[in-house]
């Protein structure tokens, strides 16, 4: 198992990950696998939580980065799609009568993707991480880097109440939307309002639901964004909804009480209980056109590796993870250094893996949210998140 | 970013805020301008005032006061 080292008082690992997300857990799962020595901090005591994120991840995603679908922290199984338009007719995608046998809960069929509990899932993959030699570092916020002559780096650290500085070879900033780990090589990492999904959601009690996630499109319900009802497991849902705040007057919450009481699913949440609030912001923005610096990279949110038709991105978190990862055990282990110039083939391999696609994602998307006529807009949007979620979907791949 | 507005101090009601980030994401001051409770800064006075954060707010947990006009009250 590859380990620290230490120079005088100094310790030394060949990277330090910052976030202990799905973009960090696998970045640092990864690398770790291949040899280096990881050290990966959270500033957070408990993985997870406070959860901002209704966890709805395809098999697929999981397949790809390796993940194990384990009980420990799915949810309930998922096996298609409702998209409604603002009136309430409804394009039901269900793999269970599009692809019997493939898809379904009986024996020799398998799930479309699940809704996890981010808790949990947060948790397994910073085991897989830590069983891959990682160490983990929780209560553990990251303060600043600072580039050494010698080409690596120092990363100042708060562990519980103790200031202490690392040094690493690269710092791999995976710390989600509110990223400042841009901001400190001077990548401006801010999300235009315009692109910033502000949202909300209740985990509730006493709301049926069939395997599928819910989606409801419509400026009167989510101008900007959509609506949402998922599966949560254990007879409980998620209804939540996102918005774009430049395209609307009120916040989240009035959007979601307005959703909750007055549209055409009323009759279906009468009778729900609230027993969790969560929310979160979403960037639906392009992917930052510089995603490192001297001795840094960043990864997920925090390079807005966001799908941002879906505002999903635990898949692109996983598979962005694995591509730095891969990309750093090889630079590190050919002895090259961490420049910017090295670094830029991360960026590179993300692109052509899917970097590229993401950026036609997020035209598609920009040109649904310029229309300026509502009923067109809403029409488009509709259609996009019909046909995104379709068997033939030209966006499968991404 | 250049704004001719007053600065303002913002104020978080801590119990109203669920901790999502989304105001800390759409800010465009330097790094540090979070407070240590993953909300924008609550000590220290912007002078962009773009105001973005309270907008963002999913819950409407910011509120600010311009910092001319309340002096007395922050120092
Ligand atoms: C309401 C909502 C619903 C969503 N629903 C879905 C969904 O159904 N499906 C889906 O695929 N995606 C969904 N998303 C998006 C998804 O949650 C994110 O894209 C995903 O979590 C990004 O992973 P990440 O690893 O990049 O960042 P995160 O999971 O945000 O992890 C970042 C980590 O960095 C840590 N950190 C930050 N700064 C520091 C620091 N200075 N020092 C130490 N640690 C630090 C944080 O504590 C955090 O643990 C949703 C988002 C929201 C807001
Ligand atoms: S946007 Fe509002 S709810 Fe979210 S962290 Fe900031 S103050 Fe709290």
């Amino acid at each position: 198992m590859p380990n620290s080292s230490s120079i005088g008082t100094m310790t030394v690992f060949d990277i330090v990950v910052i976030g202990s997300g799905p973009a960090g857990t696998t970045t640092a799962r990864y690398a770790a696998e291949k040899g280096l020595s990881v050290l990966m901090v959270d500033k957070k005591q408990e993985l997870g939580a406070p959860i901002q994120c209704s966890g709805a991840v395809s098999f697929n995603a999981l397949d790809n980065a390796g993940v194990f679908p384990s009980p420990e922290f799915i949810q309930e199984a998922i096996y298609g799609f409702a998209i409604y338009n603002g009136q309430g007719q409804k394009k039901v995608i269900d793999y269970r009568k599009i692809k019997p046998g493939e898809y379904g809960s009986e024996a020799g069929a398998k799930p479309l993707g699940f809704v996890v509990d981010r808790r949990r899932f947060d948790r397994y993959l910073a085991t897989q991480a830590e069983r891959a030699g990682v160490t983990i570092w929780l209560k553990t916020e990251a303060l600043g880097y600072r580039v050494l002559d010698d080409g690596s780096c120092e990363v100042a650290l708060k562990k519980f109440n103790d200031t202490i500085t690392v040094k690493a070879k690269v710092v791999v900033g995976a710390d989600g939307v509110q990223s400042q780990v841009g901001k400190w090589a001077g990548i401006k990492t801010h999300i235009k309002l315009s692109e910033l999904a502000s949202c909300l959601q209740f985990v509730v009690d006493g709301v049926q639901t069939e395997g599928l996630l819910e989606i409801v499109t419509g400026h009167e319900w989510a101008p900007g964004g959509y609506a949402w009802v998922f599966p949560k497991g254990h007879g409980y849902a998620e209804i939540g909804l996102g918005v774009t705040r430049t395209m609307c007057t009120d916040n989240a919450q009035v959007y979601l009480d307005k959703f909750l009481k007055q549209s055409f699913f009323k009759e279906r949440f009468k009778n729900c209980r609230i027993l969790e609030i969560q929310g979160g912001g979403v960037p639906l923005a392009a992917p930052l056109k510089i995603q490192h610096a001297d001795n840094l990279i960043l990864v997920g949110d925090a390079a807005r590796h966001v799908n941002s038709i879906t505002g999903g991105g635990i898949h692109t978190a996983l598979s962005s993870g694995k591509i730095a990862g891969n990309f750093l055990a090889a630079l590190l282990l050919s002895g090259e250094p961490c420049t910017k110039e090295n670094l830029k083939g991360y960026h590179n391999n993300w692109l052509n893996a899917m970097g590229n696609n993401m950026w036609k994602l997020y035209e598609v998307k920009r040109k649904i949210f310029d229309t300026a006529d509502i009923a067109q807009r809403d029409e488009q949007l509709y259609a996009t998140m019909s046909n995104y979620f379709s068997v033939d979907s030209e966006y499968k791949k991404i | 970013m250049m704004s001719t507005k007053d600065p303002v101090v913002f104020e978080v009601e801590w119990n109203a805020c669920i901790k999502c980030g989304a105001c800390v994401a759409v800010c465009p001051q330097e790094a540090g301008f979070t407070s240590s409770f993953d909300t924008i800064a609550v000590n220290k006075a912007c002078d962009i005032a773009c105001m973005f954060c309270q907008t963002v707010c999913p819950v409407n947990a910011i509120t600010h006061q311009t910092l001319f006009s309340t002096e007395a009250a922050v120092f």
